[in-house]
This record gives C-alpha cells, structure tokens and sequence, in this order.
C-alpha cells in the first residue's frame, strides 16, 4: 500500500484513508480503547483538575524560563557524567549521533520508542554507517519489520492485525506463531538475544530535570530499561522543549501523564537515569549522551500564540478524541506527529509550503481542547495557523467569495451568472488567469446550483397546466 | 555548524524569543492532599497491586517471609535465581537469605549476558507509592538493575517503613539515596507491575521485555 508519505499530500491521503474501511474498524477500535481507558482512569482521579494544573504549570513553567533551565540541565548533566550536546537541526543530530556510535565501534543499536528519533530519521544515518539498528518497542518492531511508519504516539502498529503480524514475522524472521501471547514471546525472544549483544542503546526523553540532570523514561514494555541498562553506552535524544525545572514538576507531570496516555495510574516503568553507572555497579550503560535537539522548535519560542504546542507531553490523548483522526488514523497526515497536536507541531516545524493544507483538516470542534490535561487551545492555534498560511499565500478566489458573501444583491447576481453558464460548476475551474480557482472549487464541492425555488415552482405549475 | 556554535544559535533564538514575547506562566495550584499511610497501608498497597496480577504476600517475621520467599520460588518452578546482596542480607532472614533458596542456583551479577538465564529475581523496595501501586528501586553496587528486569519473575520485598503515599515523593525518595559526595544515584526505577504491551490488536499480554510476573513481599516490619 505504501508511497511516500508527504504532508504536502494531506488532501489526498486523507480522501484515500476515508476510502479505507478496514482502517476505519481499526481505528474505532482503538480510540475507543484509549478513551474509555483513561476516561475510567480520571473518572477515579482524586483532584484531577489540581493536579491537571499542575502539569500544566510545570510544563508553561519551564518553557518560560527554556534557555536558563537548558544551560542548567547541561551544567547538572555534566557533573553527573553525561556527555551533553546541541543539535541545531536533524542532519546535525544525526552526525552527532553516527558519530557517538563509530567512536565506540558500534556493531548492534537497540533502540527504545521515541518520536523524536523518527523525525530526524536517525535509522538510515546509522545503518548507512553501518550498524544493526533494532527497534525494541513492540508496535515499533512491528512496523520496522513491515517497513512502515508508526500510525500512533502510543501504539505505533496499532493498524497491524494479528495475522499481518503473524505473516510478517513468517516472512522476515522465519518465526511461527499465531496468538498475541506467541507473537509477543517471538518478539521477546528474537529481541532478547539482541539486548544482550548491543554496543548501543538509544532512547527518547521523556522529560530531563534541569534541577538534578536526570534523563526520565517513561515506557510499559522493559525495552527502554534493557536499552539503558545491558549496552554500555546509552544516547538519549531529547528535543529541547521536554525539560523540567525541578524533580518536583516532574513529579507533578509523572501524575497526569501516563493517566492521560492509557488510563494507567503509573506506567510499568519509569527511569529516573542520572549519570553513568557508577564505580562498582555491575549493570547499566557506562557512558550516557544526552543530545538536546531543535530542529526549528527554538524559533517557535517568539511566537505568544503558537509556543503553547511546546507544552505537549504526548499523552497522545487529543488524537484519539479527534474525529479526523478517528477518520483518516495517523498515516494520512504524512509526517510523524498527527492527530491535532501533530498538525500544530508538523506545520510549526516543518517548511511551510510543505504543511499548508494540514491546519484545515480539522472540524474546529474543540474535542481535543476540551481532552488535552495541559489545556492546550488546539483549535484556537489552528485559526493562527490558517491565517499564517493565508498571509503567506492569499487565494484571490478566497478573497473575492468572502467580498461576495458580504453584499448580498452581488452575490445573487454572481449566482445567477454561474447558473446560466455553468450550473455545475465544471467549467469555472478550467477559466485560464484565475489561479486558485481549481484549488477553490474542488474543495468545496458545491452543490449543483439550481434555479431559483420561485422559479422552479412556477415552473412545475406551468407543466401541470399544460 | 560546529557544537559550540549550535548551542550558541540555539540559546540566542530561545532569549530572543522570550525577549520579544514575554512568557508568564501562572502559579499552580496547591496539590491536593496526599493519601495518608495508616494502619490501612499494606490493604491499600493489596487493593492497588491486585488489578495489575501482583500478589502482596505479607509477612509478620523473618521466618514468614523466608517461607514467602521458598513458596515463590516452588511456584514460578525457577531452578536459578539472582538477588541484591548486602540490602536482603540485612533483613536477617533465619539461615541466611538464600537458606530458603537452597536448591536453586545463585547466578553471580555481572553482565546481562550472565544474568540472562535467571528464572527468578529478588530486589528491595526503597519506596512503595500506595496510590500507584509503584516500588521504587535505587540502582547502586551490589543492587544490580538487571535483577529487576531480566529474569521472567520478579519478586520485590517492601519493608513497612517504605509506604509512601505518591509520586510526589519522588524528589524526597532521590534525594535520600545521594551519595556520600552528594550525587544523586545513576538509576532509580519505578515499577508499577509487571511488563506490558497491548501493542498487537490492544490485547493486554504481561512479559513481553521484562518479567511477565511481580510477586510482592510485604515485611511488616521497619527495615
Ligand atoms: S496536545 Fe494532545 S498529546 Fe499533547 S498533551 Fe495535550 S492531549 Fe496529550
């Protein structure tokens, strides 16, 4: 099924993803799921809107304060062992990377789940420069084998029915099972041996505490501990806007986050990761890297409206209450990030010409507002995100409809014309020096325009006279 | 670029940014109050554990936890076993710790190859959050990380003095465990449960990396 997945292609994914029916039961399925989850789980949450603020707080807290709290997170990091470095974009985070893994030789690279990891497309750098990459995660494994991107911040395979996993496993590691449970002990045993003879292990960032420099990893499976703890050397990638200023506000998000991702009061697992393994312990990596990355995030920062993206913890909870991604699931928005909070972050950080069409696949119905335990104001930086791409590129067509909508006798007249030259609107489209008519009309299927009901009625009067 | 010019660009962007856009976040709110740790405790820690499949076995002496200790072993059928050292040696159990282990093999830690054939691992708990069900272990020498995470069952004694409400004793918790030149520990875990995934159809299955099972020993007495 795969091409290349753009978000130039919204438009055009989104129509063939509604094609899709099989797509759709899966994903009815899963943000069903995900919603009676975590809304069982708040439902039970002693002080929940205390504790939402909090979070909330936590994360604003330390995006007003970002740079003083990264020289401080690099300061603590430092002391406690951890080689920091700064990532201006991908291709830097990649060499930096690459880079890590060559000096120390590396042969075989577990990798944990992380998003950030995908969108500087870290995989093809370090099996260019010739590693063994293994994603651990087991939706990430999946998609990985299937050759695919993950569809979901949380279950990243969660389009994949059992026996598409039991055939791709068949096929690309000769491994025979049928259940979930077999299927899940394959996948432990194939990536067990890998654990066990990796050079590296890479992980994302949850959150990093500028107060102590700890690296927090917050994860259900173990693959992320068996990463940071057999490899002997652990990179975490970060992108810069996850810091917390203190242990305590990462506390205060450990509260709210996993609660919000999968209705879990606490996820199997977190790491709090300070330092190397420290003289005399017998397991954990040995040499730790913490790579603090922008890639256009910083630039983001000016913006008063728009910097509130930032304050996402991808709980992942606003694309399961959105009914375009309930509709279309994750792939169609063609970039890592989807769901509300993923348009945001795809428009802010990707080139804009690449990103136009993304803020206008959203209904503005506020379900991913009213869900995000951040209060993050999804539809209202989409709105900001339409008029950034409408100053950048008015449609004279756009502009000349909204003049017509407000004088009513013209806009009759403008009517009434079309009516008689082309009541279907199918030449309109192809007038030559009106650009931006095609790209007007074809998104918004117009109804075919009519006579007048006056003059239809008098119309059928007539033929029942006769 | 080269790093140090990165860092620079980057810094300079985000005060520019701030410069240009003053940002203000609102003071939160008091966290509501903590559940308190009361004679209820240990049923508090049961009731939370119980939805997760962890059994908490409580034990009122040494002698019963040993018994705790063998009777998990013959259920989980282990035949080797791996353990922390000098924090289960001091909880004084009759024999010895690994008395109640005795035919079991005892594999040394070292490297996660070494460790990959242990049925069966034993940690202490530094912290048990009752409102999360979550055992903190503190990662040091001879309190191996892997003990907690390779062998297929794992098992985590909880003294009483380690109740805790929550998570936002967490700061607390770290700070307690500082070494001696004040650093905090390389690594402080929280496990809530077994390992996990509903990663193939969203069906739940236990023990995909780490172990599929948590036996919990309650030690009712202060540690
Ligand atoms: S924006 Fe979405 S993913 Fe981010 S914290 Fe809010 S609900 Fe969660």
């Amino acid at each position: 099924m795969m091409m290349e997945l753009t978000t130039r292609h919204f438009r055009q994914q989104s129509a063939s993803a509604c094609r899709d029916s099989n797509l759709r039961a899966v994903l009815d399925h899963a943000t069903r799921y995900f919603m009676g989850k975590r809304g069982a789980a708040l439902e039970a949450f002693a002080g929940r809107d205390e504790h939402f603020a909090r979070a909330r707080s936590a994360r604003l807290n330390a995006l007003s304060r970002l740079p003083d709290l990264l020289e401080e997170l690099e300061r603590n990091a430092t002391a406690a062992g951890v080689k920091v470095h700064w990532a201006a974009d991908a291709a830097e985070a990649r060499a930096i990377i690459t880079g890590i893994a060559k000096a120390a030789n590396v042969r075989v690279i577990v990798k944990g789940k992380s998003m950030v990891t995908e969108e500087i497309e870290l995989n093809p750098a370090l099996e260019a420069a010739g590693a063994d990459v293994w994603e651990t995660d087991l939706g990430e494994f999946i998609v990985q084998l299937a050759g695919e991107p993950p569809s979901h911040i949380i279950a990243p395979a969660i389009h994949k029915s059992r026996a598409e996993v039991a055939e791709l496993f068949a096929e690309k590691l000769n491994l025979h099972g049928q259940s979930i449970p077999e299927l899940t002990l394959l996948a432990r045993e194939a990536l067990r041996e890998k654990f066990l003879c990796a050079d590296m292990g890479i992980t994302g960032a949850n959150m990093a505490v500028a107060e102590t420099g700890s690296v927090i990893l917050v994860e259900n499976e173990g693959n992320i501990r068996m990463s940071t703890t057999c490899p002997p050397v652990h990179v975490a990638l970060m992108s810069l806007e996850k810091v917390a200023a203190t242990m305590q506000d990462a506390a205060d998000i450990l509260r709210v986050l996993p609660r919000s991702a999968t209705g879990q009061k606490m996820s199997s697992y977190v790491s709090v990761l300070t330092g190397p393994r420290k003289e005399g312990e017998t397991d954990g990596a040995r040499e730790m890297h913490l790579v603090i990355l922008d890639n256009g995030r910083s630039e983001v920062l000016a913006d008063p409206v728009l910097r509130e993206a930032l304050a996402c913890f991808r709980c992942g909870a606003c694309l399961n209450s959105c009914p375009v991604y309930q509709t279309i699931g994750g792939h169609a928005y063609g970039s890592v990030y989807s769901g509300p909070i993923g348009t945001l972050l795809s428009s802010l950080l990707l080139p804009q010409d690449l990103t136009r069409d993304l803020p206008f696949g959203c209904t503005l119905c506020g379900a991913c507002a009213r869900t995000c335990p951040l209060g993050i104001n999804h539809p209202k930086l989409m709105l900001a995100l339409r008029q950034r791409v409408a100053n950048g590129r008015a449609n004279p067509v756009s502009s000349a409809h909204s003049l017509l909508a407000r004088h009513p006798l013209a806009y009759r007249l403008a009517v009434g014309v079309a009516r008689t030259l082309d009541p279907n609107l199918h030449l309109l489209p192809r007038l030559p020096g009106m650009p931006g008519l095609s790209e007007f009309v074809d998104s918004r299927r117009p109804p075919e325009l009519k006579k007048p009901f006056a003059a239809r009625r008098r119309k059928t009067k007539r033929e029942q006279k006769q | 670029m080269s790093a140090t010019q990165s860092r620079a660009a980057i810094l300079d962007t985000l005060r520019k940014g701030l410069a240009a856009a003053p940002f203000f976040a609102d003071a939160p709110p008091a966290r509501p109050a903590s559940i308190s740790v009361g004679p209820d405790a240990w049923e508090l820690l049961a009731g939370v554990l119980g939805p997760l499949e962890v059994r908490l076995r409580l034990a009122r002496t040494p002698a019963e936890a040993a018994v705790h200790v063998a009777d998990i072993a013959r259920e989980r059928q282990a035949a080797t076993y791996t353990r922390w050292d000098a924090a289960l040696n001091a909880l004084n159990l009759p024999g010895g710790f690994d008395a109640a282990l005795s035919s079991l093999e005892r594999l040394e830690p070292g490297c996660c190859q070494n460790l990959a054939r242990a049925d069966l691992g034993f940690v202490l708990a530094h912290a048990a959050l009752l409102e999360s069900g979550s055992l903190a272990v503190v990662a040091a020498p001879g309190q191996h990380r892997s003990a907690s995470l390779l062998p297929p069952a794992s098992v985590v004694l909880v003294p009483r003095n380690a109740l805790l409400p929550d998570v936002s004793h967490l700061p607390a918790l770290l700070n307690r465990h500082r070494l001696p030149a004040g650093a905090l520990p390389a690594c402080l875990n929280l496990i809530t449960g077994p390992s996990s995934t509903a990663d193939i159809e969203l069906v739940l299955v236990r023990g995909v990396h780490g172990p599929g099972t948590l036996d919990v020993i309650g030690l009712d007495w202060d540690v």
